[in-house]
């Protein structure tokens, strides 16, 4: 291994190594929080309603949950642990150290990452225990899921270098993120929604991340996947730009 | 003639709230050399340390270390230099053992060479009982010891000790000291920053007096002394500092 290739899996490994050493905060409790939505919805709810749109309601639910899972973990870890380590002081080692604004960046994001696909692997293959769970479209489900992934990690990122206090991670994650998730229609078909809800859920763009992993693992969707693609790569490719530039100012990270 | 250690020349610092930390600072330390940085607090030290080291962005002025620009050549120049930082900065999640492995990769040591390396540097700053524990349990001075193998962790050729000793006890104190000599002779250069004057004297070859954010004075302990008129290094910082009536000179006459 070269002596950049050392660095950059280094930086990566401390970043995995730090939610390995708290998993049950950070991989045990998204796991039993899914679960009890999956209870809660699926069995106690999906007595009720039954199927949406030809689909078992509690089979409709999950990709939606998955989705959730990888996302709210990606971004909660790399936040905080970026602002815990400002906080610490301990990021002066990543930073003097010789790696680039890039590398930096990557092992922060990866991190995250990482996290969120464990969490939402885990989801998955607990749900599979308990349902009979499709993957119908694997070549849509794995891009979507990994710009899922990599969108949040950013957006994780973003927020822990800008954030100043744990006050500012948290009103993210309550008031913008569990807000958008919530009503971007994990538990739900926006067609069935009312007027002007209908239309308002079109501005969310959480609506879309849904619908491209639920089309992945059941087949059905209520937009253009093409387009959704299409748009989530563009999004999560200005995210990374935005936090690329901040890494080589090194705003709110060196003096 | 050979690359200095560490060449400043006309540094400037502004801080973002309008505070002018470094106004023009220039130096120049010779490889192999024990160069001391005394001033008072908010004299500017901690800033041109982290200037040099990539925390903090210079607004002008220039920085070579071994010859690579530290701004347009960061990585080699950031290779060369160790920091042992004022303020324990560790990492609460990682072991004692942990904090030396994951510093050695950033700097791209190889596995089988990090593992020597912290086995060696465990032994020497005697943590080696230790080598598990967090580093949040750590005493003070354990930090402290933690702190300064990680600086030596990738055998850094430019060794910055920002106030080492501040805050230990007098054997832990003396120890740092023989083994900052130790290196020292072995052919690491060191900018020592401290608020220890005989701690200066007794370790540096030169010293710099920096005050609000300039070089204010350069030189051996005896040529500083001579340049302000007073008899040691301690009179000649007390005269920078403007309070010459603390010298012990003074207090001594003022009691007979």
């Amino acid at each position: 291994m070269s002596a950049a290739q050392i660095r950059f899996a280094t930086l990566w490994r401390r970043e995995v190594n730090r939610f390995m050493k708290i998993k049950k905060q950070t991989l045990g409790a998204p796991l039993l929080e899914t679960f009890l939505y999956i209870t809660v919805f699926g069995a106690a709810l999906g007595s009720r309603i039954k199927q949406l749109h030809g689909i078992d309601y509690v089979v409709f639910v999950i990709p939606g949950l998955i989705m959730m899972a990888f996302s709210i973990n990606a971004f909660a870890n790399n936040s905080s642990s970026i602002l815990q380590q400002k906080f610490q002081g301990a990021i002066q080692d990543q930073l003097s150290s010789p790696a680039s604004p890039l590398e930096l960046l990557l092992a922060f994001s990866l991190g995250g990452f990482m996290r969120g696909l464990m969490v939402a692997l885990l989801t998955f293959l607990a749900a599979s225990l308990l349902v009979d769970l499709p993957v119908d479209h694997v070549l849509v489900l794995i891009p979507s899921l990994f710009l899922v992934g990599f969108f949040f990690s950013q957006l994780g990122v973003l927020t822990g270098v800008r954030a100043e206090q744990f006050d500012d991670v948290a009103f993210v994650q309550t008031f913008v993120l569990t807000p958008l998730i919530f009503l971007g229609g994990v538990f739900y078909s926006a067609e069935l929604l009312p007027q002007p809800f209908e239309t308002i859920t079109l501005f969310n763009p959480v609506y879309y991340m849904i619908n491209l992993v639920r089309y992945g693992f059941v087949g059905y969707t209520e937009v253009s996947i093409a387009l959704s693609l299409l748009a989530l790569t563009a999004a999560t490719a200005a995210l990374f730009a935005v936090n690329l530039r901040l890494f080589s100012r090194g705003y709110r990270l060196r003096a | 003639m050979a690359e200095s250690a560490l060449h400043i020349e006309d540094l400037f610092k502004r801080y973002p709230t309008g505070v002018e930390a470094l106004r023009g600072v220039s130096l120049e330390i010779a490889p192999g050399e024990l160069f001391g940085l005394l001033g008072p607090n908010g004299a500017g030290k901690s800033t041109l340390i982290h200037c040099t080291t990539g925390l903090a962005q210079p607004t002008g002025g220039a920085i070579r270390i071994l010859g690579h620009d530290a701004i347009d050549d960061y990585g080699e120049a950031r290779q060369a230099v160790g920091l042992a930082p004022q303020e324990p900065n560790l990492d609460w999640f990682l072991t004692v053992e942990e904090t030396l492995d994951y510093h050695a990769g950033y700097f791209g040591m190889p596995k089988r060479e990090r593992r020597e390396r912290t086995k060696e540097l465990l032994e020497t700053f005697s943590l080696t009982e230790k080598r598990d524990e967090r580093t949040r349990t750590l005493s003070g001075g354990m930090k402290r010891r933690l702190i300064l193998a990680r600086a030596m962790m990738h055998r850094p050729r430019l060794l910055i000790l920002d106030e080492p000793t501040a805050g230990v006890d007098v054997e832990l104190r003396l120890e740092l000291w023989h083994y900052v000599q130790r290196i020292n002779q072995e052919g690491t250069t060191i900018l020592l920053t401290t608020h220890y004057i005989e701690e200066a004297e007794q370790l540096c070859d030169r010293i710099a007096f920096i005050n609000e954010g300039k070089i204010v004075g350069e030189g051996t302990s005896e040529e500083l002394a001579a340049r302000y008129g007073v008899a040691s290094l301690e009179d000649a910082y007390l005269a920078l500092v403007g309070r010459k009536e603390l010298s012990r000179s003074h207090i001594e006459v003022s009691a007979s």
